[in-house]
């Protein structure tokens, strides 16, 4: 079955007529399909190596077996005959005898043929001489030219070749669609997908690097939640559609995968291989990157629509690949590829003759495809391996399995890698081209990025020469570095922003401590210091009359009574703790209440009891002497009665817990299976199910009260 | 790769380096489309925008020109999606028209069906048109002409304007070019005004755009009505246009709080336009006293709000806007562009410096440290305060006597924007100031004084912030302003750029107080000259000694 999805159609058919017509020698087989005798050739060879048919000595023979896979296929890739019969006709007998029936039997014979060859016969005859037959059933029976096969009678494949004029088909099943195309000019292609390609790399670098220091975090089921994917296709300024391609390459080429992030929760990071992608060449990345692709079951096009289920496609989400895509693509890319020069696929038809001859080359591919080769068109042209629906030339060797061919090729096309930017008065810096990587960074610490692109535009305030000062740069360092990228002189408002971010850098300093100790006296402080039982106390003066410790104060506070000091605690607004042993209490006992609120309690409590007793006197006094269920229908009539007439009624409630009771109540309304009442037990107004109500009993009021 | 002076961002930015060969080339080619964000010393930044395409396209531009104009002068492939969206954001131009019917009066037609029925729908549209003619158009009310430009700007779908403007009443105005002649760029821009119809001219303080407003009257020849700032303003005009053009004094006609007349050409300010007296405008009505053909809004960025919306009524008559600095603080420039007409002519103040028409300049930021005492009264005051007490330090006075002194002989202004502070300088520089409540005659008088050289130092508030024309004035001392506000800190060094003798170099001086928000703001402030070019030098209080005079 595998080896028939590599067919295309006419092998297909090829293999149909084989399977038609039996054991048969070449020459006739290449009779019967209705094509190219040499193509016919060269797909039975094909057939053959693929072991779908082998030589016997009296002819090509079926595989056993493909007959029902093949009836099981799509209904266009097979001539849906049947099999000729063990002992066939000879094409001109069946010919002949076609010829001798009715109008009426022949157009019947073409339905039945063209209807899968199969039809059941009612009240005709099977056994009938020509000359006796009296409806077309019973003289196309007469003639053999249906046959009956069990409880069906079938055109036999021979008798349907009759009928096609020789030929399994009645068309050519060797006319390959053509693709439509138009003409660009091919140095404007290559310079259109090389700008692609140069974008997707810059993207994936910025995306990942944004990632390693707010890595997003992956969903339970392993991908990338839509929020996620929405806040990086901000960050790039891309569509969530481009974005969750980018991601999935970048994935795709072992860029990024999950780590736990600092809570401990799954988080998608760039991998250690993405600090060696970084640092190579823009060629060599993007080869990288579309190597993996081309490679790649995943399917980024279904990201933003919903599974069968109504569940939303995931970015990275594990199940988001197909079997089929890889091999969809490559033969895509092969067809677009395969285009003449200076053709690239025409802008409205080209998509869909695009999907038609990949549906001729193989047509058991299933109904999907058309979507997938329309992905693939989109991504590739995303990816820079195509430019305005044509293959750019440098992409050609990728496809032939050599990246480093492309790379090459590619690097011509990409813009040379500058190393040093225009630095301007307005604070800005203009790096004319794609930056080395090394110095891209730099720059990025130092600087703002205000616009990206070919170039890339950044801007220098005083916060960003902070994000330098802060990881460790020197105002030295800092005028070195801008003095050796610029290849202008530094404007002088630059060097002066840096000096004054400088000038203020570290005037306030943060530390940690656990305890200050504070003397007016220096002295004190300074033989404290001194004392060489301190040393554990971590203790470190920060002024002259102020120094702070790493113990914390409650130890702290003994250590330094045993070192001789005697030191007084201060609270936070410099009032001053006066420290004095806790005296341990214990609690009072509780029960120190009044007599006159128990007795009152008790009190209450026996009038509830009270009322519960006589509720329950009233129910037991009209219990039933059989106690007959009544059915849900029953007890609701009877509820309605008893609200309309506002009537006491006992009834018998099953709780929820399952336990039976009698209740005496006072029916409000009956609403929606539920009976509104008073209970008379507790005297609120509480609801009933009705459905389990059992017993409904009216009572008069006096005996209630 | 191609080896062009212009790199193409995916973010619609275009950077243009100008020190390359083809730099003049492309700045040409991409002028009609892209608008100039900023010009610093080596690459220029320009941006492509809806408006600016649909400009283009009114212009006569298509977007293929466009693409064109990108790919040949693009050093490095053109992201596809940016070439798209300029072909998809032209094609959005003209779908709609406004037509004068000869039966219905103003109507909006359409050739794209589906695009009239989607703008009929929008709510903020329906209120302006009428009855429906028939499946391609509809009756617009006339009133609604502005408006309707402006919602359907915002929708997306810019109305070509085919209902041509109304000549107003004619006048004969010519310019007398006898001891002058009109500069190139300033004709250009009167021609390229003319031919757009309505529009703004921006160019530099001191550049002459009086001129620019002049000849687009000669090319009208029709009653004008011109707005200004404030009343010397107003004098200053009529007394350009009387020496410039073959107008007389009689047909000038001056609209303020003191005079009231309406001649041929009439000049008012935004103020009495705008007095609101019992809710009503009672000067509104100039707008129709006579049948204005030429409507000019001198300082066009300062178009008070009330102004927009008359300006909507206004959309038959010729406009013309001119400015030096189109930025709002309001981010109000789209309203100026959508009610005035498009941007017809802008020129780089470094160019116009480069062809020597109006004077360098050299910008030097002075920063004073607070003394320690201020510093702290500083570090507890109230936010609101802040600005006040860090741009008033009394610390500045000695800095600004300092630097009066050193630049001695060379006529000086002061500015500033607290009273306190200006009469304290006043007083310890022994100068005459001008404030709010300094009369017009008095102000005249010492301007005048001041541009004969009797006078050598001025010191001014807000009000000489403006259309003052001091074309003697060589040196600015800056103490304060309005906050960040970048086109009140151009038209300040605007003041200096009139060109003067003998090559003079104009310095600027602003002095900051060090750390506090003055030095925030003087950032904000200076943005836009350094975006024009004008590099900052930065030096300390103590270092001025170093400077060169």
């Amino acid at each position: 079955m595998r080896a028939l999805d590599q067919l295309d159609r006419l092998e297909l058919f090829v293999l149909d007529a084989l399977v038609v017509a039996g054991q048969t020698p070449d020459a006739r087989l290449e009779e019967l399909v209705r094509a190219d005798r040499q193509a016919v050739r060269a797909a039975v060879e094909r057939l053959a190596d693929l072991a779908l048919a082998w030589q016997s000595t009296s002819g090509l023979r079926p595989l056993t077996g493909v007959a029902d896979v093949l009836q099981a296929g799509p209904a266009d890739a097979r001539s849906g005959l049947q099999t000729a019969s063990a002992d066939p006709l000879p094409l001109a007998e069946a010919a002949r005898r076609i010829a001798e029936v009715s109008p009426a039997a022949r157009a019947m014979l073409e339905h039945v043929c063209d209807a899968g060859g199969e039809a059941t016969t009612g009240s005709a005859r099977h056994t009938v001489l020509p000359a006796d037959a009296t409806t077309p059933a019973e003289e196309l029976l007469a003639r053999r030219l249906l046959v009956p096969r069990g409880s069906v009678v079938v055109v036999p494949g021979e008798v349907g070749i009759a009928l096609r004029g020789g030929h399994t088909t009645t068309e050519p099943v060797d006319d390959v669609p053509e693709v439509a195309t138009t003409e660009r000019d091919a140095a404007l292609v290559d310079r259109t997908a090389a700008g692609a390609a140069f974008e997707l790399v810059r993207r994936v670098e910025l995306l990942l690097d944004h990632w390693g220091t707010t890595p997003p975090s992956a969903l339970r089921s392993g991908g990338l939640g839509v929020r996620e994917l929405r806040a990086a296709a901000g960050y790039l300024q891309l569509d969530e559609a481009t974005t969750a391609l980018v991601v999935e390459v970048a994935w795709g080429a072992g860029l990024i995968a999950t780590a736990a992030d600092a809570d401990g929760n799954p988080a998608w990071a760039p991998t250690d291989q993405f600090d060696q992608w970084s640092s190579r060449s823009s060629q060599e990345r993007w080869a990288a990157l579309v190597s993996a692709w081309l490679e790649s079951p995943r399917m980024p096009g279904l990201v933003g629509s919903r599974d069968p289920a109504g569940k939303p496609w995931n970015a990275l989400s594990p199940e988001l690949s197909g079997v089929h895509m890889a091999e969809t693509r490559r033969m895509t890319l092969a067809a677009l590829a395969a285009l003449p020069a200076g053709q690239v696929l025409a802008a409205g038809t080209g998509l869909p003759s695009l999907v038609a001859l990949l549906t001729w080359q193989r047509p058991r591919r299933p109904r999907t495809r058309a979507d997938q080769v329309a992905w693939t068109v989109a991504e590739a042209a995303t990816l820079g391996v195509t430019g305005l629906g044509g293959v750019a030339s440098y992409a050609g060797p990728l496809l032939d399995g050599d990246p480093a061919g492309a790379s090459a090729a590619l690097a011509d096309l990409l813009p040379a890698p500058v190393d040093h930017v225009l630095l301007q008065a307005d604070l800005t810096a203009v790096a004319p081209g794609p930056l080395e990587t090394a110095l891209a960074r730099q720059l990025q610490l130092v600087a703002d990025v205000e616009s990206r692109g070919g170039a890339t535009v950044y801007r220098f305030t005083s916060g960003s020469v902070r994000r330098a000062l802060d990881v460790g740069w020197s105002a030295a360092e800092l005028h070195a570095f801008l003095g050796s990228v610029s290849r202008t002189p530094v404007p002088q408002p630059l060097t002066y922003l840096v000096d004054d971010t400088v000038r203020t850098f570290g005037t306030v300093r943060v530390g940690h401590a656990e305890a200050f100790l504070r003397a007016d006296d220096e002295s004190a402080l300074t033989e404290l210091l001194h004392h060489p039982r301190a040393a554990s106390l971590g203790l470190r003066r920060i002024a002259p009359t102020v120094v702070i410790s790493t113990t914390p104060l409650d130890v702290l506070l003994p250590r330094l009574r045993e070192l001789g000091a005697a030191p007084v605690v201060e609270g936070a607004d410099g009032s001053v703790h006066v420290a004095r042993r806790d005296v341990v209490r214990a609690r009072t006992p509780r029960d120190r209440r009044g007599a006159g609120l128990r007795s009152a309690r008790d009190a209450a409590r026996v009038q509830q009891v009270v009322a519960a007793v006589r509720a329950g006197d009233v129910a037991a006094s009209h219990r039933p002497a059989s106690s007959t269920a009544l059915t849900p229908s029953g007890s609701l009539a009877a509820l309605r009665e008893a609200v309309e007439v506002g009537a006491t009624v006992l009834i018998g409630y099953v709780d929820n817990h399952g336990v039976r009771s009698e209740r005496v109540v006072d029916p409000r309304s009956v609403e929606g299976g539920v009976l509104t009442a008073r209970d008379h037990r507790t005297g609120e107004e509480r609801t009933f199910a009705v459905h389990r109500i059992g017993l409904v009993r009216p009572i008069d009021d006096g005996a209630a009260s | 790769m191609n080896d062009g002076p212009l790199i193409v961002q995916s973010d619609k930015t275009l950077l243009l380096e100008i020190d390359h060969e083809r730099a003049a080339d492309c700045r040409k080619a991409i002028a009609p489309f892209a608008e100039l964000e900023r010009s610093p010393e080596h690459i220029h930044t320009y941006r492509l925008t809806p408006l600016g395409l649909w400009n283009a396209r009114a212009a006569g531009h298509d977007a293929e020109q466009v693409v064109d104009t990108l790919l040949e002068y693009s050093r490095y492939a053109v992201p596809h999606a940016l070439l798209v969206d300029v072909a998809e954001t032209m094609a959005r131009y003209g779908r709609l028209r406004l037509e004068k019917h000869p039966t219905h009066g103003l109507v909006l037609s359409s050739t794209d069906r589906p695009v009239l029925e989607e703008v009929l729908r929008a709510k903020k549209v329906q209120g302006m048109l009428g009855a429906r003619i028939d499946d391609d158009s509809v009756v617009v009310h006339g009133s609604e002409r502005g408006n309707l430009k402006q919602a359907l700007l915002k929708l997306g779908w810019p109305a070509e304007d085919f209902a041509g403007y109304v000549d107003g009443e004619s006048h004969p105005i010519e310019l007398d070019q006898a001891d002058w002649t009109l500069r190139d760029y300033q004709r250009e821009a009167a021609e390229s005004f003319w031919h757009g119809g309505s529009g703004v001219v921006v160019l530099p303080c001191g550049a002459g755009k009086t001129l620019v407003g002049a000849a687009a009257m000669a090319e009208a020849k029709a009653t004008t009505l011109i707005l200004v700032t404030n009343t010397v303003s107003a004098r200053q005009w009529k007394d350009e246009l009387v020496r410039r053009t073959s107008l007389t004094a009689e047909e000038i006609g001056e609209y303020s709080g003191a005079v009231k007349e309406v001649r041929p050409v009439t000049i008012a300010t935004y103020q009495v336009l705008t007095t609101k007296r019992k809710g009503v405008y009672p000067h509104l009505e100039l707008l129709d006293a006579r049948d204005w053909g030429l409507i000019v809004y001198d300082e066009v960025h300062l178009l008070p709000a009330p102004i927009f919306r008359m300006t909507a009524d206004l959309q038959a008559r010729r406009r013309i806007g001119l400015t030096a600095t189109l930025v709002r603080e309001d981010g109000r420039e789209g309203d100026v562009f959508s009610l005035i007409g498009p941007k017809r002519y802008d020129a780089p103040w470094k160019d116009i410096e480069a062809q020597g028409w109006i004077a360098p300049a050299d910008c030097v930021e002075v920063r004073v440290t607070l003394p320690a005492s201020e510093r702290l009264v500083y570090a507890t005051a109230e936010p609101e305060e802040r600005y006040r007490l860090a741009a008033c330090t009394h610390h500045k006075v000695d800095v600004v006597r300092d630097l009066v002194a050193r630049h001695a002989g060379r006529p000086t202004l002061v500015i500033g924007q607290y009273l306190d502070q200006l009469d304290e300088l006043s007083a310890a520089l022994d100068a005459p100031v001008i404030k709010g409540d300094t009369s017009v005659a008095e102000r005249q008088r010492l301007f005048e004084a001041f541009r004969s050289g009797e006078l050598g130092l001025l010191v001014v508030s807000k009000v000489a912030n403006f259309s003052i024309d001091l074309p003697s004035a060589e040196v600015a001392i800056q103490v304060s302003g309005s906050f960040g506000s970048r086109q009140e800190e151009a038209q300040r060094l605007g003041r200096l750029l009139r060109p003067g003798e003998g090559g003079k170099v104009a310095r600027f001086y602003t002095i900051v107080s060090r750390d506090t928000v003055d030095a925030e703001f003087a950032q904000n402030r200076q943005r836009f000259l350094a975006e024009q070019g004008y590099a900052y030098r930065i030096v300390d209080a103590e270092d001025l000694g170093t400077l060169a005079p």
